[in-house]
């Protein structure tokens, strides 16, 4: 198991090493001078040339992606004299239009990100998971066609459209919400509930949607296994053979998915923060890469793809204590 | 006194494209205690849909007519709930294929156990032990240990002994046994033979054994129906089928067993 984690661990950190790269490359060699970007409207030549020097843009690619690198380890500074800029580590960049640590700007804005991922994800499994069995258990009933309807349109249903229908309908029509604020829990949980309400629900009902047909088609697929009809004949009762046997098979591969989904929308959910001017990682990203603000994209990118390795580990993980065939395979 | 186990004309029929389709017409059989019937006929004869009728499991949208009658009490149309408290308790069933028969999420041990649970009550704790038990009585080494284990860590012949073990554990007075040893080798098929043959004699049990194989049927069943496309063609005793076949179909099947004399002549 030991051995199993380390190697895991060394090829999600090369994974990382290779996105970090390629997401590098890119900005290397296909987008507008970040120069340019950073020294705004009152500029001249000989000003571009100063700050391509303070972010080392006139050095080779490979320097530029090693000192980017070590300074993830070591932090870095930029600059010289009056400009200088320190970036302690782990220094994942400055931004130099809002003359901010990158590292400050993601750590300021990922609870508000995880906060409405994480209440999205409670709502979207629970939801879609009751959904599903109920559908998968009573196929081709009332009751899976109309929840098979309401998955179609949950899926269909662009998130932003729904995100500003609800924001008219309650809080300028009903007015029974607020608009969303960036307001901690501690300072007041009536207000942060009701602020990430809307959030949790829009962002939720897409995957609520894709999870109730998921979970539909694992029930409906796993009912039809022989080991059913073995509970059957055994005389098991009829939630006996749902909770322990059908369940356990259905719901294990959604782990998987679920695993990939959560930890990508830790990166920031875009359009959801950005409709309800929620101050998360998606509004900063938007943000950034309106302004051509290089170094926050490069981090962003980053830590989404952090997020995915190190979700996608997790699963494995938890992958060999629920599905016993994996378990002895993996030691 | 009537038979352990009476069907007559029991009709099963399926949903089909545009209604139902019988898959088994008029089929009339009797078991007694310590007696072996055996179902022999081509897949799709209807053979298995008879036991599964008879269990009560048939798929969804399956229908039963006629009558089944188990120790006397007709149990065709019987609701869920009350055959429920029948099957694996005095009436069990193990099936072709054991490795997708057990469920691979939970250890053998748990498989074993619950079916004793669901009819005996008692302590888990008690019903494990019981099932480690079941797991030795059919030949499994170091049951103890082996309980513990998942239905992939058994090789295929020991997965049916389990199959066994579970179907049996709470002395049921009937066994259907769908083409137990169909997926196994010829070697393991032979054991798995000998260890039902073995419990048979122990507990006395009616066993109703479905094969496609008339050589395994003239092995263990006394008296055996024939069957093709549903039609019951015969209902005879082995020996009767064996030397005297009355019908077409049952020479055919015979003519079908290969014969160690046929290789003899015909090799060069």
């Amino acid at each position: 198991m030991l051995r199993y984690l380390a190697i895991r661990l060394l090829s999600g950190a090369g994974i990382l090493v290779a996105i970090c790269f390629v997401t590098f490359a890119i900005f290397f060699w296909l987008s507008p001078d970040p120069a340019v970007a950073v020294c705004g409207k009152t500029c001249t030549a000989a000003r571009i040339e100063e700050i391509r020097h303070a972010l080392g843009l006139g050095q080779p690619f490979l320097t530029q992606f090693w000192d980017f690198l070590r300074g993830i380890f070591a932090g870095r500074t930029y600059g010289s004299g009056a400009d200088l800029v320190h970036c302690p580590a782990p220094c994942l960049g400055y931004s130099f239009q809002t003359s901010q640590n990158v590292w400050e700007m993601i750590t300021q804005r990922l609870p508000v990100s995880a906060t409405i991922a994480i209440g999205a994800a409670l709502l979207w499994v629970l939801a879609g998971i009751v959904l599903g069995v109920i559908s998968g258990v009573r196929e081709n009933s009332w009751w899976d066609r109309g929840s098979l309807l309401l998955t179609l349109g949950g899926a269909s249903i662009p998130s932003f459209v729904l995100a500003l229908a609800l924001q008219y309908l309650l809080v300028v029509v009903l007015q029974v919400l607020p608009f969303p604020q960036g307001v901690s829990f501690t300072a007041d949980p009536q207000l942060w509930f009701e602020s990430y309400l809307m959030p949790w629900v829009v962002l939720a009902t897409g995957y609520a949607a894709l999870y109730a047909r998921l979970t539909r088609a694992n029930v409906i697929d796993t009912l039809q296994e022989n080991f059913m009809r073995t509970a059957r004949a055994k005389g098991l009762g009829p939630v006996l053979i749902l909770r322990r046997h059908a369940l356990r098979p259905a719901l294990t591969p959604i782990t998987t998915i679920f695993g990939m989904d959560f930890a990508w929308l830790l990166g920031g959910a875009l359009i959801v923060e950005t409709v309800f001017g929620m101050n998360g990682l998606g509004l900063m990203t938007e943000q950034a890469i309106q302004k051509n603000d290089q170094p926050v994209i490069m981090a962003v990118t980053l830590l989404a793809a952090f997020f995915v390795v190190i979700g996608n580990l997790v699963v494995d993980i938890l992958y060999t204590y629920l599905d016993p065939r994996v378990r002895i395979a993996a030691r | 006194m009537s038979p352990l186990l009476a069907v007559s004309n029991l009709t099963v029929s399926l949903p089909a494209s545009g209604g139902y389709a019988d898959v088994v017409r008029s089929s009339s059989f009797t078991i007694g205690e310590d007696d072996t019937l055996g179902i022999v006929g081509e897949s799709g004869s209807g053979k298995s849909m008879t036991a599964l009728a008879i269990m009560g499991l048939l798929p969804r949208g399956g229908r039963a007519t006629g009558s089944v009658k188990f120790d006397g009490t007709e149990i065709l149309g019987m609701a869920d709930r009350d055959l429920r408290h029948l099957r694996g308790a005095v009436m069990s069933m193990i099936f072709q294929d054991p490795l997708s028969s057990l469920n691979p999420y939970y250890t053998v041990g748990l498989q074993i156990e619950e079916a004793y649970l669901a009819h005996r009550g008692g302590s888990r704790k008690a019903a494990h032990k019981l099932a480690a038990e079941a797991m030795a009585e059919v030949g499994i080494p170091d049951p103890a240990v082996r309980a513990r284990h998942y239905p992939h860590q058994f090789s295929g012949g020991q997965r049916q002994r389990i199959m066994i073990a579970m179907a049996l554990i709470c002395e049921p007075k009937l066994l259907i046994a769908d083409e137990p040893t169909t997926a196994l080798d010829v070697t393991v098929q032979a054991q798995v033979l000998k260890l039902l043959a073995r419990l048979q004699a122990q507990t006395g049990m009616g066993l109703l054994f479905i094969t496609h194989d008339l050589a395994v049927i003239s092995q263990v069943a006394r008296r055996v129906v024939v069957m093709r496309d549903g039609e019951q063609l015969e209902y005879v005793t082995t020996e009767e089928a064996f030397c005297s076949p009355r019908h077409a179909y049952t020479r055919s099947l015979l003519e079908a067993i290969p014969r160690i004399d046929d290789a003899l002549t015909e090799a060069p």
